[in-house]
């Protein structure tokens, strides 16, 4: 099968910092892809930088066989990649229902006029159709968290970045998040997942990539990666 | 998208404030009827410009959050330009399409560069753009310069002609402002205003839409700067080009309440109306007047005299049925 993403030795410098050094990998659609290595790996950095929020210093990014590299984070949304925010960003002045609008609209799924891809039956297979009216503002952390998602998702994206989409919520929320990605993944969307929490990361993912100063460390199935000597020294630190 | 689901409750003063625009338009359309003097007819005509150019800048500013201190550019561009070519034989009309197109280009040429950045850097070049303008107008010999420029009147005057462009271009800019405010380009206004960041995360353009919302407001702008030329028949820099105009333009739609359709209406009556009251009465005291307002609203109630109304209406209805 031909991979979803394909991304060729991808390079950011931020003023003589090297944030990320020659990173290569592929998705294949359909999966659920974790992300992770310890703070400063440049986890952030990749996702920003396959979302178009910033431009890599080299590289390339093939999604979809097109070469999408450099491009702005709305001709991305446009292509099908989007993202969430680790810290949820809301429009507050527009009511939840308007927030998904915005994706609705702006997003792939424009101009596919007489679809059922409405922002209000988006809502509720996230789970907060009971609060459309409610202003933005009002939300709880943990709705907030299924906003942004619901957001996301009315763009009718391929592939859907995630950064830390569990942080800052308690064990059974963080538990319904994740039932929430999988089913966004049975619904056929890629997914590729940013995660601090590796017990979350480790229980949805099928397929983790390792991270460490900017570089790709190693990749493979959870069980596979939790054994590798190199990850649990990146972890855990150096002792020899 | 916006009353969806709302109860019924609602619906009696939803559709109050729908019919009363219309009243107001059609007592003001009927006007001649109670022959009134030719000053308050002036005022009434001075305060429609205002309107216009108050729900013009509430586009950009007030939906898309963008702040111009620079809208005398397109006024007195507008001015100028209608002044022109109602000199070299161009009709009314067309002159204030003319007038509409040249502070659209000027608005382009602002636009483009600036707002690419993100942050304060659009707010501060329209300050500087403002300027360089007017100091280039004041020495610009074609236009008479400083002591500014005449539009040589081939036919009678007729003060009413002149108060119906100003009625009709401002019911266009209401109709303008409501159709942004419900469709598919006011919601990216909106994102853009709440996070540029996050609304180009979900597919919308930022910087064409900016782009787009600039020249409809520069041509709504120029358009009533065409309106005024054709009425006051004599311009000058100082007067068009002032950056205290820039400056009043924005404060209109900050007072009634930015962001929302009649906020920017409301502000410029307010705006129109006491200004020109006090103006000839007390010379320094509008001013004084009106940085008291502004440094009220902003502290109390961010969304302007609508807001206010906002927050009384329901109490009063209640009191009314309790």
């Amino acid at each position: 099968m031909a991979p979803i993403l394909s991304i060729d030795r991808v390079t950011k410098y931020f003023a003589g910092l090297t944030a990320l050094k020659e990173v290569s990998f592929d998705l294949q659609p359909g999966g659920i892809y974790g992300l992770i290595g310890p703070n400063g790996a440049g986890k952030t950095t990749l996702l920003s930088i396959l979302a178009g929020s910033i431009q890599p210093t080299s590289g390339t990014v093939v999604f979809q066989d097109r070469n999408v590299t450099g491009a702005k984070s709305f001709a991305m949304a446009q292509a099908g990649i989007v993202r969430t925010h680790q810290v949820p960003r809301p429009f507050r002045a527009l009511s939840v229902l308007e927030n998904v609008e915005v994706g609705v609209r702006f997003g792939r799924s424009q101009g596919s006029a007489g679809d059922l891809w409405d922002a209000r039956r988006i809502l509720e297979w996230v789970g907060i159709a009971h609060l459309a009216d409610a202003p933005s503002v009002t939300l709880s952390v943990g709705d907030q968290k299924r906003l942004e998602l619901a957001r996301a998702l009315a763009t009718r994206p391929s592939l859907l970045l995630c950064d830390e989409v569990c942080s800052g919520l308690t064990e059974p929320e963080t538990a319904s998040v994740l039932r929430l990605l999988r089913k966004i993944q049975d619904a056929g969307t890629t997914i590729l997942y940013v995660e601090h929490n590796l017990k979350a990361i480790m229980s949805v993912s099928h397929h983790v990539i390792v991270m460490n100063f900017g570089e790709k460390l190693a990749e493979g199935s959870p069980e596979a990666v939790q054994s590798d000597p190199s990850v649990i020294a990146a972890y855990i630190g150096r002792t020899a | 998208m916006n009353g969806a689901g709302k109860s019924g409750a609602s619906a009696r003063p939803r559709f109050a404030f729908a019919v009363a625009p219309l009243l107001l338009l059609a007592v003001l359309a009927a006007l001649p009827a109670f022959s009134l003097g030719p000053n308050t007819v002036r005022l009434l005509f001075v305060t429609l410009v205002w309107v216009t150019i108050s729900i013009a800048w509430n586009i950009l500013g007030g939906f898309g959050g963008q702040v111009s201190f620079g809208f005398a550019v397109f006024y007195g561009l507008g001015a100028y330009t209608a002044a022109l070519s109602v000199n070299s034989g161009v009709n009314s009309i067309l002159s204030l399409l003319l007038a509409a197109s040249v502070a659209v280009l000027a608005s382009m040429l602002v636009g483009l560069p600036t707002f690419r950045l993100r942050g304060p850097y659009f707010a501060i070049a329209t300050i500087g753009v403002s300027e360089a303008v007017r100091v280039v107008m004041t020495n610009v010999s074609m236009t008479g310069g400083a002591s500014g420029y005449r539009i040589i009147e081939t036919r009678p005057f007729h003060q009413l002609e002149h108060f119906y462009a100003a009625l009709a271009l401002a019911v266009v800019a209401v109709a303008v402002s409501m159709q942004v405010r419900h469709s598919k380009f006011g919601l990216a206004l909106i994102a853009i205003r709440e996070d540029e960041e996050a609304a180009s995360d979900l597919g919308v353009n930022p910087y064409r839409t900016k782009l787009l919302a600039h020249a409809l407001a520069a041509a709504l702008t120029g358009a009533a700067g065409g309106v005024f030329a054709q009425y006051a028949a004599f311009i000058h820099p100082q007067g068009v080009f002032a950056f205290g105009i820039g400056v009043a333009i924005l404060l209109m739609p900050i007072i009634g309440g930015i962001g929302t359709v009649w906020g920017p209406v409301i502000g410029a009556v307010v705006y129109g109306l006491i200004q020109e009251e006090l103006i000839a009465s007390f010379p320094q005291l509008h001013l004084l007047i009106y940085g008291s307002l502004l440094i009220l609203i902003v502290l109390f109630e961010p969304a302007g005299i609508v807001g206010i109304a906002r927050q009384i209406v329901p109490r009063l209805r209640a009191r009314m049925e309790g």
